[in-house]
């Protein structure tokens, strides 16, 4: 029966994904370039500002300043994105009954693709400045813990937004908050005073557990990966449980 | 067999005039909130067979829907119990699961699979499908190039191609022009015939008086007539000259 389930949201999430990224990116040449062109001006933008000051000292700003860049954009897209699943799909809430948090996934999995495609021209250009590309396949547990991560602010932010309709608001402020406090374009001493902020932030955790392992090749200290772990199943676990108590409710409220 | 067995079904809504929004709560939690309980339906109770329609019938507001979708597990019900023997299909509304600037192709594949079919069967039904919703030629079209009763067309065809044991509908006979009209009753006859079980919802009471084996008539939240559809047509015709 729960296999079942499980069977058919992930048919679901990922069919809906597939067909809403390959409507994105029809009727336009560029198509995927289009989404590329947002982290990489960004990147170019920063780096041309950042590389002598803040970036300086830091090794391999480039490499540090993108995937920092493309991890950060995952998260705030595809959550400002989720945040409105429910309510843009209440028709079909209200007409239906079916795994209705496939719809977050699905967006989750949209976004996910774009991505791997960031993931791509990274590892193109970590090749270019001749750093060892097998790194990039250590990426790929961090990156399931943060989609695990990412799934679950997502289920928890949407479902919140069908009883307070100004979360959304709130969310877009908290995105910019996360933006400047993540060291994304900066590093920060881990034994300074201001470093105390990055230890309740969890995308701190997952960018330094990112570069660790892509770029600067050694394993992430244990506090980082226990807090990539730790944060991921406690957002997911939160999320599952608020979303499935809600969700009764949802459809009233529609 | 019996397919779905409905015991002292009460619902009720909350009617509150709390805010939605969560700075004024924040700001001034002061502010008086109104709470009001309506209730919409009341000790409902009802059975429907297998291979048989049951019509139900009532006033706007009613509760006709809110039936439907206690039975589809869409609400949450109060009190009383549900039981279903078999795959549940519930059609609200014939515009469900559209996403306008996808072509119709993308929409049937998306529909499909929220309908609980999988890819597999999807290609092998796809034909049918379009071929009986007489859209053959629009398989690249968006579907924000539709007309609605196109659109209509397409989501009964989807939806009586997939797999289930119970059919829901909500008003969802009166669109089309009469030979479509009449090709879906043929088909809604041939899943009868298979055991299939449908309540439909609808104010066209001609619709009710023909097809259905049995019809209820719900009033201000409860029963007040149910068995052959002729009867409790006309009892429900003759309060509302009342």
């Amino acid at each position: 029966m729960i296999k079942n389930e499980l069977k058919q949201f992930f048919n679901l999430s990922f069919s809906l994904a597939k067909s809403e990224f390959k409507l994105r990116n029809e009727g336009s040449y560029l198509g995927i370039l289009w989404y590329l062109l947002n982290p990489i001006l960004l990147f170019l933008l920063l780096f041309i500002v950042f590389s002598k000051n803040l970036g300086a000292n830091i090794e391999s700003y480039d490499l540090y300043l993108f995937l920092g860049i493309i991890m950060f954009n995952f998260f705030s897209i595809t959550t400002s994105e989720s945040i409105w699943g429910i309510l843009s799909h209440k028709t079909i809430f209200k007409s239906i009954n079916f795994p209705r948090s496939s719809i977050i996934f699905g967006t989750v999995l949209k976004h996910l693709f774009s991505h791997l495609f960031e993931i791509i021209i990274l590892t193109g250009w970590m090749l270019f400045s001749g750093v060892n590309i097998i790194s990039i396949l250590y990426y790929l547990p961090v990156l399931l813990f943060f989609i695990l991560f990412i799934f679950g602010v997502s289920l928890i932010i949407s479902s919140l937004l069908v009883y307070f309709a100004d979360i959304s608001n709130l969310w877009d402020f908290i995105t910019k908050v996360l933006w400047f406090v993540t060291p994304l374009f900066y590093t920060i001493d881990p034994n300074s005073n201001a470093s105390i902020l990055n230890q309740v932030n969890p995308l701190y955790y997952f960018v330094t557990a990112g570069r660790d392992v892509v770029i600067y090749n050694h394993l992430p200290e244990l506090n980082i990966i226990l807090g990539i772990i730790g944060f991921s199943l406690i957002f997911l676990l939160v999320g599952i449980i608020l979303f499935k108590k809600l969700e009764k409710k949802f459809t009233e409220n529609l | 067999m019996e397919r779905i067995i409905v015991n002292n079904l009460s619902k009720s809504f909350k009617n509150n005039t709390r805010s939605k929004n969560f700075l004024a709560r924040l700001v001034s939690p002061s502010i008086k909130e109104k709470k009001e309980k309506f209730c919409v339906l009341k000790d409902i109770s009802l059975k429907v067979d297998e291979g048989e329609m049951l019509g139900i019938i009532g006033k706007n507001g009613s509760g006709k829907t809110t039936l439907l979708r206690l039975i589809a597990g869409i609400y949450e019900k109060d009190s009383g119990s549900i039981k279903l023997n078999g795959n549940l299909i519930s059609v609200i509304n014939l515009f469900i699961g559209i996403e306008d600037r996808f072509p119709m192709k993308e929409n049937v594949y998306s529909l499909c699979t929220i309908l609980g079919l999988r890819n597999k069967e999807i290609k092998k039904r796809y034909k049918q499908i379009i071929e009986f919703a007489e859209l053959k030629e629009f398989e690249g079209v968006e579907l924000y190039k539709f007309s609605n009763g196109m659109i209509q067309r397409l989501i009964f065809s989807i939806i009586v191609h997939c797999d289930f044991d119970i059919l829901l509908l909500d008003e969802v006979l009166e669109f089309g022009d009469e030979s479509f009209k009449s090709k879906c009753i043929d088909k809604i006859q041939e899943l009868l015939k298979k055991g299939v079980s449908i309540i439909f919802v609808s104010h066209g009471l001609e619709s009710i008086k023909n097809y259905c084996n049995r019809a209820v008539w719900i009033d201000d939240a409860v029963i007040k007539e149910q068995g052959e559809p002729s009867k409790v047509v006309d009892a429900y015709l003759n309060s509302l000259e009342k």
